[in-house]
């Protein structure tokens, strides 16, 4: 009975991760500058990667005709979804604190930007 | 009922032509950090034709090479001389 | 229940081919170089996750090392391609 419940909760997460994946690979084609797709790509890699590998192992624990060997199976799913929740804030932000600094993005329709203003007036 | 085998060599094949691309942009391309980053992206799918080929052991060594020790090495060396190719 | 798994797996297959190729799309023709290592993030984050499905799909555990072994190394790529624009910013 717990077996079907964790089938069934495995298999509505990772329906919900592979929309937020076409969704944010939608947005990171059609978004105009950087600062933008920023956005999508954080839909994309928790959405995307952390809440179906939850899934997986939700679904591979469930699944009773794998043997002992889906425990594996879940472990390892487990530990890779704590890994991509560490690791993929922490690499966009380097990359868009970088992209900042060396000016290497452009932001092409700006209504306002109080950040460069700011480093403007300070330096000047 | 669709056939696994099928599947696998569908996507290997897709997977196969993308890296194909990846890769001559990679050597026709004048900015030589962006070649590092095709690479990068040849060698990420690789690393999925590996693994529908049933070879993880091969996956566990190619990526840390390919992904991690290669454009380490390759973009120090960008930095300490020119981004352009002349 | 073995059937269940493996019709939902292979439906959810295609939807996860098309966002692969829409990030490829975004990867190969970003304008600068920070879209480019974006693109190239989210698209093996998202490999990491369609490796452990397929891991299922398959039935064979030992492929699961790999995922973990992809998801660690593709954040070294960030850090490097950060460190490198930053250092060309702040003059070597």
């Amino acid at each position: 009975m717990l077996e079907v419940i964790a089938v069934y909760l495995g298999q509505a997460l990772i329906a919900i991760g592979v929309l937020c994946d076409l969704v944010a690979s939608i947005g990171l084609l059609r978004f105009p500058n950087f600062y933008l797709r920023l956005h999508a790509a954080t839909v994309g890699t928790i959405g995307g990667a952390f809440v179906p590998l939850i899934g997986a192992a939700l679904l591979a624990a469930g699944s009773t005709y794998l043997g002992a060997y889906r425990w594996f199976i879940a472990g390892g799913a487990l530990v890779t979804a704590i890994m991509v929740l560490m690791l993929a804030p922490a690499g966009s932000h380097a990359l868009a604190r970088a992209a900042h600094r060396s000016r290497a993005a452009v932001v092409e329709p700006k209504v306002v930007n109080y950040l460069e203003e700011d480093e403007v007036g300070k330096s000047g | 009922m669709v056939e696994a085998s099928l599947i696998v060599l569908g996507v290997m094949a897709l997977f196969a032509l993308s890296s194909t691309i990846a890769t001559y942009l990679a050597i026709t391309e004048r900015n030589l950090v962006k070649a590092v980053l095709y690479s990068a992206i040849q060698s990420t799918l690789y690393a999925l034709i590996y693994y529908l080929l049933m070879a993880p052991d091969i996956v566990l060594v190619y990526v840390p090479v390919s992904v991690g020790l290669y454009p380490a090495i390759v973009l120090m060396l960008i930095k300490k001389t020119e981004k352009e190719e002349s | 229940m073995k059937e269940l798994i493996s019709m939902f797996i292979i439906a959810v297959l295609p939807i996860y081919i098309t966002s692969f190729i829409l990030y490829m799309v975004r990867a190969l023709r970003g304008p600068t170089v920070p879209d480019t290592v974006l693109a190239i993030d989210a698209m093996t984050f998202d490999l990491a996750a369609f490796l452990v499905i397929l891991a299922i799909f398959f039935e064979s555990p030992i492929l699961i090392a790999t995922a973990i072994v992809l998801a660690l190394w593709i954040y070294s790529l960030d850090i490097y391609v950060a460190k490198y624009l930053e250092a060309k910013e702040m003059g070597e």
